[in-house]
């Protein structure tokens, strides 16, 4: 009940909170400069957010309407008394509908999508110079991008294998079937949340700090893509660590083994082979991340193609990305294969 | 026979979800009998047998074992001396598939090898002469090369009581260990076990389901309901009225052969 009613009230107070800023905005058309007062515009939203949970509550608890809060988040048993309306006679279904349009309309104004510029000749006719320059490639530039793609591969297979023996031993510290001693539970919940904020940073970001720590090149951007891979490999594996079968681990703990024998004979034998296949996938995922790492001064294809598109030199820009295409869809493709054969 | 092996004093063991599973059990189990534990699904039997090797810990009471009292063991260390002197066969054989039979067996020196030396693989000879030893005396020493998930239900079972007793047990838990055979291979398993229990001298404490079963296999009876203990005594005075009070009104004796 409770639980439900709070997530009833955040999902109304945001649906409700956000419409009545749109439209405040809508109406008071504020300046510039009024738009960049943060504080006192949070202070407006956080109103918002507040008159949105007071009408959330309203409506349900004293108007007996429900609110697509109500409709999501109400318990199982209360779901299974409702009865069926067609989606337009409900409140909830107004809700959505207008909730959807209103934010397609905003974000039609935040992009400032425009026919006009989509069909403007001028820039149609540099697209169309572009598009012949990507189609006719600079087959001369071909030695150059296939030395720098080798490097990009590299630089991902160095990122993906340094990353595979951390991720393997911080994979038990992060699951949480095995981790629930007093002291284990701590260093669990520790390592989870420092996973997902390494993992929340993109390793576009990484490779930024990283060009800046040890210089513009290639080992920035493996470094980058390194941390980016032990973070979302070391997930990946401590959650099949967590669905492993309970039985093995009994089996092997009747017999006295320590913590140690026991995850290396009742687990690792469950997980080995899903380990393989996430490592395959980390490897391809990284070749394709390494080549955009590059743009920012991660070494590599990436780099090269940055320096051509700085000189708008199409035809250049073409033989790169063919090669770059040709590369990623053979991993792809690789990998696919390993990781169907190793299921 | 009448030397006690194992004393359980006043066992009470509730579970985090407030579910008490034992409420003061006592028994005594005797130094070479097949004690045969029964009762309903829920009745405790499960419980009872993990928290003598420990896979559960009692919230209260006594396990006494060879001078000690193993229900107060806290240290890992002192948990794992404990069950290398305790083997158990589950329900589920419990065996690890994508390893050979023999490496199965093998782990049940887990409790006496480095930790380095084990995860290496590297056994020594006594050891596997032991594991292949074991595996003759429940007659499966040729599929000792063989993945143990390539193995019948029954066959895997007797890898799982070869593992048990390459540990040397004094004790061998068994939690179920015919519930997922088919009626014939219930018999071959039971039988291994009885040999265990006669030639080894090994005790046997195991949960059964069909009293057919037990009044073949047991020297002895224990039956829970609810958590407590309402019958201990010979498996042959289990009659009408008592299967009655043990598995509650209404109960009808299912018979396997």
């Amino acid at each position: 009940m409770t639980s439900s009613f709070i997530r009833r009230t955040v999902f109304d107070s945001i649906t409700f909170g956000f419409l009545l800023c749109v439209a405040l905005i809508a109406i008071a058309q504020p300046t510039e400069a009024q738009m960049l007062e943060l504080g006192k515009n949070t202070a407006i939203f956080f109103v918002a957010l507040g008159l949105g949970g007071v009408l959330s509550f309203v409506l349900n608890e004293l108007a007996k309407v429900k609110t697509l809060g109500e409709s999501i988040f109400a318990p199982a048993y209360k779901k299974a008394q409702a009865e069926e309306t067609s989606w337009y006679k409900t409140f909830s279904g107004w809700q959505l509908a207008i909730t959807l349009t209103v934010t397609l309309v905003v974000a039609i104004f935040k992009t400032r999508f425009s026919m006009y510029e989509l069909l403007n000749e001028d820039g149609f006719a540099g697209a169309v110079r572009l598009f012949q320059g990507l189609l006719s490639p600079n087959f001369a530039l071909l030695p150059k991008a296939v030395l720098n793609i080798i490097e990009t591969i590299f630089m991902a297979f160095l990122a993906t294998a340094l990353a595979i023996p951390i991720a393997f031993v911080l994979s038990f510290f992060s699951a949480k079937n095995i981790m629930q001693g007093p002291v284990s539970f701590p260093i669990y919940l520790f390592l989870r949340t420092l996973m997902n904020i390494t993992r929340s940073i993109e390793a576009l970001i990484w490779a930024i700090i990283f060009s800046v720590w040890v210089g513009i090149g290639p080992f920035a951007g493996m470094l980058a893509l390194m941390i980016h891979s032990i973070a979302s490999l070391t997930k990946q594996y401590s959650e099949m660590v967590e669905v492993v079968s309970e039985g093995p681990i009994e089996g092997v703990q009747s017999t006295g083994a320590n913590k140690l024998q026991m995850i290396w004979f009742a687990i690792v034998p469950q997980v080995i082979l899903p380990y393989i296949s996430f490592t395959v996938y980390r490897w391809d995922i990284n070749v394709r991340m390494a080549t955009i790492i590059g743009l920012v001064g991660g070494g590599g294809i990436g780099t090269m193609l940055m320096q051509y598109q700085g000189q708008a030199m199409w035809p250049e820009v073409g033989c790169i990305i063919l090669v770059i295409a040709v590369v990623v869809w053979a991993m792809d493709q690789a990998s696919a294969y390993l990781r169907e054969a190793l299921k | 026979m009448s030397e006690s092996i194992l004393s359980i004093r006043n066992l009470v063991k509730t579970y985090p979800n407030g579910v008490q599973a034992l409420k003061g059990v006592n028994i005594d189990v005797k130094k070479g009998e097949f004690l045969v534990v029964i009762g309903l699904s829920g009745s405790g039997k499960s419980t009872l047998l993990r928290c003598i090797n420990r896979l559960h810990s009692p919230t209260s009471g006594e396990i006494l074992f060879g001078g000690k009292d193993i229900a107060k063991a806290v240290g890992t260390t002192d948990i794992r001396e404990l069950r290398r002197e305790i083997g158990m066969i589950f329900q589920h054989f419990n065996l690890i598939p994508r390893h050979t039979v023999l490496s199965n067996v093998l782990m049940g020196r887990l409790g006496d090898t480095s930790t380095l030396k084990s995860m290496l693989g590297l056994w020594s000879p006594e050891d596997k002469a032991k594991a292949i030893e074991y595996l003759r005396l429940v007659g499966i020493a040729e599929k000792a090369k063989i993945r143990a998930d390539q193995l019948s239900g029954g066959q895997q079972q007797r890898v799982a009581i070869a593992r048990a007793l390459t540990q040397d047990p004094q004790i061998l838990l068994a939690d179920e260990p015919v519930a997922s055979l088919d009626p014939a291979t219930c018999h071959t398993v039971m039988d291994y076990l009885r040999k265990v229990n006669r030639e080894l001298g090994i005790t046997v404490i195991a949960n059964l389901h069909f009293l057919s079963l037990v009044r073949e296999y047991a020297t002895r009876v224990v039956a829970l309901k609810a958590g407590e203990v309402v019958y201990e005594g010979s498996p042959s005075n289990i009659n009408d009225s008592w299967f009655e009070r043990i598995y509650g009104e209404g109960a009808k004796e299912v018979h396997i052969n």
